[in-house]
């Protein structure tokens, strides 16, 4: 299933590179550069698919101590870090040429920000703690905590004036966008989430052997 | 406004060496653990 997955992200990171630069046109107002967007909107919200399947993983944890759960757990927070670290590093690369810097202290890039912290302190408290089922404890209840922030980083960019711009696809009524770069961001997510999926189960697999390997 | 291809392809770059890099991770994690169970060789 890990193979196919694999094969099936290589395909659809192939279209959205296609989407992304053939299809989707130049963007009017911000030029090529916009073209950034089909790799940092879809990695923010593959993250945000993560977390939630890592909050899934802990809260099944906490409730059943099933190891299972906690290796998904696990394997979605880190995935899902790493994805976050892509959309938070590509948005400054974005934000150079379009805002005149590189980071700004907004609500919508702290709130990410601290997010993004959270879940790194999450993986370092895995690794800190030897006991593996104190860890596997304190990490779900830290990923839970962690996860409660992200309607706070969706919502800050209407709770607060931000240079960051509200969500252009992820709100209420339709998009004003044209048909051709919502299409180039939605297969751009389905690749993103196709690797993201990828990586989990690979990761999940991987900590199975690991735990199985010092048993 | 320019179309600062620079800033496109470095997001891009960046991203590929951020993924491959995990990618790589993961198969040298696993190499690891493959090599940890292999079988030792008894003594004569």
């Amino acid at each position: 299933m890990s193979t196919a997955l694999g094969w099936l992200a290589a395909v659809g990171l192939a279209a959205g590179l296609v989407m992304g630069f053939g299809v989707a046109p130049r963007e009017v107002t911000q030029g090529n550069v916009q073209r950034i967007m089909y790799l940092h909107v879809p990695a923010v919200w593959v993250a945000y698919l993560a977390f939630a399947v890592g909050v899934a993983g802990s809260i099944a944890y906490l409730a059943g101590r099933r190891p299972g759960a906690d290796r998904l757990a696990h394997a979605a927070c880190e995935v899902g870090t790493v994805f976050l670290g892509v959309n938070i590093a590509t948005g400054a690369i974005w934000g150079k040429p379009t805002w005149g810097t590189w980071w700004t202290w907004d609500a919508r890039l702290t709130s990410v920000a601290v997010v993004f912290v959270m879940f790194v302190a999450y993986l370092l408290l895995r690794q800190a703690i030897e006991d593996r089922e104190r860890a596997a404890r304190y990490a779900a209840v830290l990923s839970i905590v962690a996860a409660l922030n992200i309607p706070l980083v969706h919502f800050s960019v209407y709770w607060w004036r931000t240079l960051h711009q509200p969500p252009s696809l992820l709100k209420p009524g339709s998009s004003t966008m044209p048909p051709e770069i919502v299409a180039a961001l939605l297969v751009n997510f389905a690749a993103l989430a196709l690797l993201g999926a990828y990586f989990v189960t690979r990761r999940a697999r991987l900590l199975a052997a690991e735990e199985e390997a010092l048993a | 406004m320019p179309d600062n291809w620079t800033f496109v392809a470095a997001a891009y770059g960046l991203a590929a060496v951020v993924f491959g890099g995990y990618w790589r991770w993961l198969a040298r994690k696993e190499r690891d653990l493959a090599a940890l169970r292999l079988p030792r060789p008894s003594r004569p």
